[in-house]
């Protein structure tokens, strides 16, 4: 996934112009840089291992690639120089260094040009950015950048920032952008150095807040000591804002979760006044039915497995309300004027739920594919990363209240829902098969938390027992919400996911749930009909 | 919801009878058989005899959830609450006690590293004082939450759920070990209990015998009192609670009261249990175990003391007896038997005799005691 970030080399490109008097563009000449690097001159060949480098800016790649072997053949001592000719010895003869073309040139009769540790550890350092841009695979460019971050001997900010224009892979840039961050803070004149904190304050992390930090403990200048200053407050407004952000956004993607397992819940109980202790189960229900529409596309179309979540949405929902189909039909439809038994047989049922997925599975935790949708995440302000796993339960969650809202208020079945949840005696003296009406929406509702269950597998462990936690949060969304009203309970699973994920680094996940309870039996004292009750119920 | 045949089956004794005269048995029986004649042919070992003592206060948890339920309409999904209350106060007497007595540092000082037992600990060594918590302690525990409760009239389902929820929270912070109550593991390594050893044979004998006669007195008590004006009162709010408040009757008291009742019945049962299997730890207050007390007054059948005794102890010995070769099938079991309770059996296991008794007086699903 091509990660687009407002791109710190895009705004630095005048400060790269201004101190880079000396763009190392390749010298056009091939043949000048393999003379300076046979000088044996010091100085000569230094410049030529820089030029050689920068040869991976070069907009033709095969400039980088020829850079890459002369530099590896200067390291290796296979490059060998006299008599004006300059070959690279390998094991079917010798070539020319300058055009790569087979050479008739007996290469014992040259030699090698000098090389001492300096030298060496400028063309490793080289060698490895070339690297940078050459190579395909990620995991070898961040090798290249991990090894360049130890030798910088031929690393130059342009190059570096040329590097980052073309890099995708989050890890590698973050390295580089430490890397030509710290790099710019050494320049030695004081107006550069203000210009990099500058820059460098754009991007707001707490990597480039230690960076500036670590440069202003060695910096004398009044001038550059007042921009680090300044740089620094402005990324520690940015980060703060970014941990609001995150805070919120991970209550966000709880409360997705709790809210398409609470709709179910608060559907069924406000149509039947039946609570469905096996709601947490359905959920796991759904989440395994994922897991195995992973597993069978693995199998048959092994293509299309990057795109199991989209596949499995209906096949989770459609398993959870199958199964919330035979729990009405068997158990549940003979206990309708028995609420109080209906816990103890939704209890049962869930019982029975997860000790046959235990049984037949196993407890561990289910091992999940994660395509590329649902990993990584878009960078936005400070460390806020909007992660792509929790975006998919909210999407899933905001498509699923969407359509049900739909499904509610323009359908015919949702019209028959309302009119039972109204008044069951009235709706069935009207002509509504109120019985078919409870059995259709328990299933839409145990559907509902089957979506659930496959929203929450990129972000929680699936296993038998993952569906337990969450009924007691699932009720108290109900209970704050207001009996069979959708935006009671959206809005009570928004505040009770909010309410978690801020307690919890505070006073621990324990606090949090105490305090949602307490809450919750405050306000029942309060308002015990919920937020959104519909008027004229029961 | 109306019950015509409830009345009538509590003025039929017979099974109440047989369950009194059971446990009357057992308070002689298990002394004697378990004491002196422990070495006979007819004799009780100390194992038998401590299930039997588990399984008393398992039906006593039973009696104290049936006199809410069965009787107040108030269905409990958190009853180990209070059960756990109870043997909590009852392990930190025996701690303390040992600690300041025997000199046994108990385990969890040692685990957390403190010199000292929390400012809570106090004046547990006495056995008085910590009877008296027993009972303070879950009373009180019980009274806040169903005066807020009852005054905002919340029952039914919202109730049932609440109290789990309340339970799982429980569990939740007694997993923590900054609570001071042993977190995790709990507390164990219990010595004596009233200068005795608790793993004598005379205290397994004792505890299982005081176990059963507290299930007859309360049994006997709470039968009395549902046979009272206040029994009447408190049937009267389960069948129809509005009705009763146009009357004129302020109905919180009486529900609070039994709810209170039954919440110290509870961790009475709590306090005799722990000493027996010598071990409390949060799981105790999982939300299955408080399911299952319910589990037991439904098999057994609501609505009459002998049902919710019956059950308890049918089903613990059933546990005691399949965990031992079949622990996995358990579940499954209990799982069924609750479906095929709900289903077929409105009333319990009272549902397979009623019919024969009354038959032809049952109209339709009247009889039903929700």
């Amino acid at each position: 996934m091509a990660r687009r970030r407002v791109d710190f080399g895009h705004l630095l490109v005048s400060f790269i112009l201004l101190c880079a008097a000396s763009l190392p563009a390749l010298a056009q000449d091939r043949g000048t840089i393999i003379a300076e690097i046979c000088s044996g001159d010091f100085g000569a060949q230094q410049s030529a291992l820089g030029q050689l480098a920068a040869a991976g800016m070069s907009e033709d790649s095969s400039d980088a690639t020829w850079a890459r072997r002369i530099v590896e053949a200067f390291e290796g001592r296979e490059l060998r120089c006299g008599n004006g000719v300059a070959l690279i010895t390998t094991e079917d003869g010798a070539v020319q260094a300058a055009s790569m073309e087979p050479s008739d040139v007996d290469a014992e009769t040259l030699a090698p040009p000098s090389v001492n540790l300096r030298l060496r550890a400028t063309a490793a350092s080289a060698a490895a950015i070339l690297r940078l841009f050459i190579e395909e695979d990620a995991a070898n460019r961040l090798s290249a950048a991990n090894y360049i971050d130890r030798r910088r001997e031929a690393a130059t900010a342009p190059i570096l920032s040329a590097a980052l224009e073309r890099e995708n892979d989050a890890e590698v840039r973050a390295v580089l952008s430490t890397l030509r961050a710290s790099l710019l803070l050494e320049d030695p004149d004081p107006a550069n150095r203000i210009a990099a904190v500058e820059a460098i304050a754009q991007d707001a992390t707490l990597r480039n807040r230690t960076t500036i930090a670590e440069a202003m403990r060695d910096e004398s200048d009044a001038d550059v000591l007042a921009a680090g200053d300044a740089a620094i407050a402005s990324i520690d407004r940015m980060l703060q804002v970014g941990k609001i952000l995150s805070t919120l956004y991970s209550g966000a993607s709880y409360a997705s979760v709790l809210f398409l397992a609470a709709l179910g819940l608060a559907i069924i109980f406000g149509l039947m006044g039946v609570i469905n202790l096996a709601q947490g189960e359905l959920i796991m229900v759904g989440a395994y039915a994922a897991w195995f529409t992973q597993e069978a596309i693995r199998t048959a179309l092994p293509a299309l497995l990057d795109y199991y979540l989209i596949i499995a949405i209906p096949i989770s929902f459609m398993a959870a309300a199958l199964v919330g189909l035979l729990m009405e039909v068997i158990v549940i439809r003979r206990l309708y004027d028995r609420p109080l038994m209906t816990l103890l047989a939704t209890w049962a049922i869930s019982l029975l739920l997860i000790n046959t997925v235990r049984v037949t599975i196993g407890s561990q935790n289910l091992e999940f594919h994660q395509p590329y949708y649902v990993s990584g995440g878009f960078p936005l302000v400070g460390d806020f990363i909007m992660t792509s796993n929790r975006l998919f339960a909210i999407v899933v969650a905001i498509c699923a209240c969407v359509t049900v809202v739909v499904l509610l208020r323009r359908s015919l079945f949702g019209m028959n829902i309302r009119a039972v949840t109204q008044n069951r005696a009235m709706a069935g003296a009207a002509g509504i098969d109120t019985r078919r009406t409870d059995m259709m929406a328990f299933s839409l509702g145990s559907g509902l938390a089957g979506l659930a269950g496959l929203a929450l597998s990129p972000l929680y462990n699936v296993n038998p027992g993952m569906g337990t936690g969450f009924i007691v949060d699932s009720f108290m969304v109900v209970v704050l919400g207001g009996v069979g009203s959708l935006i009671g309970a959206a809005l009570a699973a928004i505040g009770i996911g909010q309410i978690n994920v801020i307690v919890e680094p505070i006073y621990g996940a324990v606090a949090a749930k105490v305090f949602v309870l307490l809450l919750v039996i405050v306000f029942i004292q309060w308002r015990p009909e919920g937020l959104f009750a519909p008027k004229g119920r029961r | 919801m109306a019950s015509d045949t409830f009345a009538e089956r509590h003025r039929l004794p017979l099974l109440s009878r047989i369950v009194v005269a059971t446990l009357i048995a057992l308070v002689v029986a298990v002394p004697l058989l378990g004491g002196p004649l422990a070495g006979s042919a007819a004799g009780l070992s100390p194992y038998m005899a401590n299930i039997i003592g588990q399984i008393a206060t398992f039906a006593l948890l039973a009696l104290a959830l049936d006199l809410v339920w069965g009787y107040g309409g108030i269905l409990s999904l958190g009853h180990g609450l209070f059960f756990a209350a109870g043997g909590y106060l009852i392990a930190m007497h025996m701690l303390k006690a040992g600690y300041v007595f025997g000199g046994v540092t108990p385990d969890l000082m040692t685990f957390m590293g403190w010199s000292e037992l929390p400012v809570h600990w106090a004046f547990f060594e006495s056995f008085p004082y910590a009877l008296l918590m027993i009972v303070l302690v879950p009373g009180l525990l019980a009274f806040l939450y169903g005066y807020v409760s009852f005054r905002s009239r919340v029952s039914g389902v919202y109730f049932a759920i609440i109290t789990q929820a309340l339970t799982y929270v429980a569990m939740l912070m007694m997993f923590r070990n900054d609570t001071g109550f042993g977190g995790n593991n709990g507390m164990t390594g219990f010595t004596t209990l009233l200068g005795q050893d608790i793993g004598g044979h005379a205290m397994v004998v004792g505890l299982a015998s005081a176990s059963v006669l507290a299930l007859l007195v309360a049994f006997i008590g709470c039968s009395a009192l549902l046979r009272s004006p206040f029994g009447k009162l408190l049937v009267a709010i389960r069948d129809d609670e509005a009705r009763l408040r146009f009357l004129g009757y302020d109905t919180l008291w009486p529900k609070l009261a039994a709810w209170c009742l039954s919440g110290i019945l509870a961790a009475i049962a709590g306090a005799l249990y722990v000493p027996q299997v010598g071990i409390i730890n949060p799981r105790l207050l999982s939300p299955e175990l408080s399911i299952e007390i319910a589990v037991w007054v439904a098999l057994g059948g609501r609505g009459a003391l002998s049902g919710a005794v019956i059950g308890a102890a049918i089903i613990s010995a059933l546990k005691f007896w399949l965990t031992g070769f079949v622990p996995e099938a358990w579940p499954f079991i209990l799982a069924l038997v609750v479906l095929v309770v709900v289903t077929l059996l409105p009333n319990g296991l009272l549902d397979l005799k009623p019919q024969v008794l009354w038959r032809g007086r049952r109209s339709g699903k009247r009889g039903m005691i929700e």
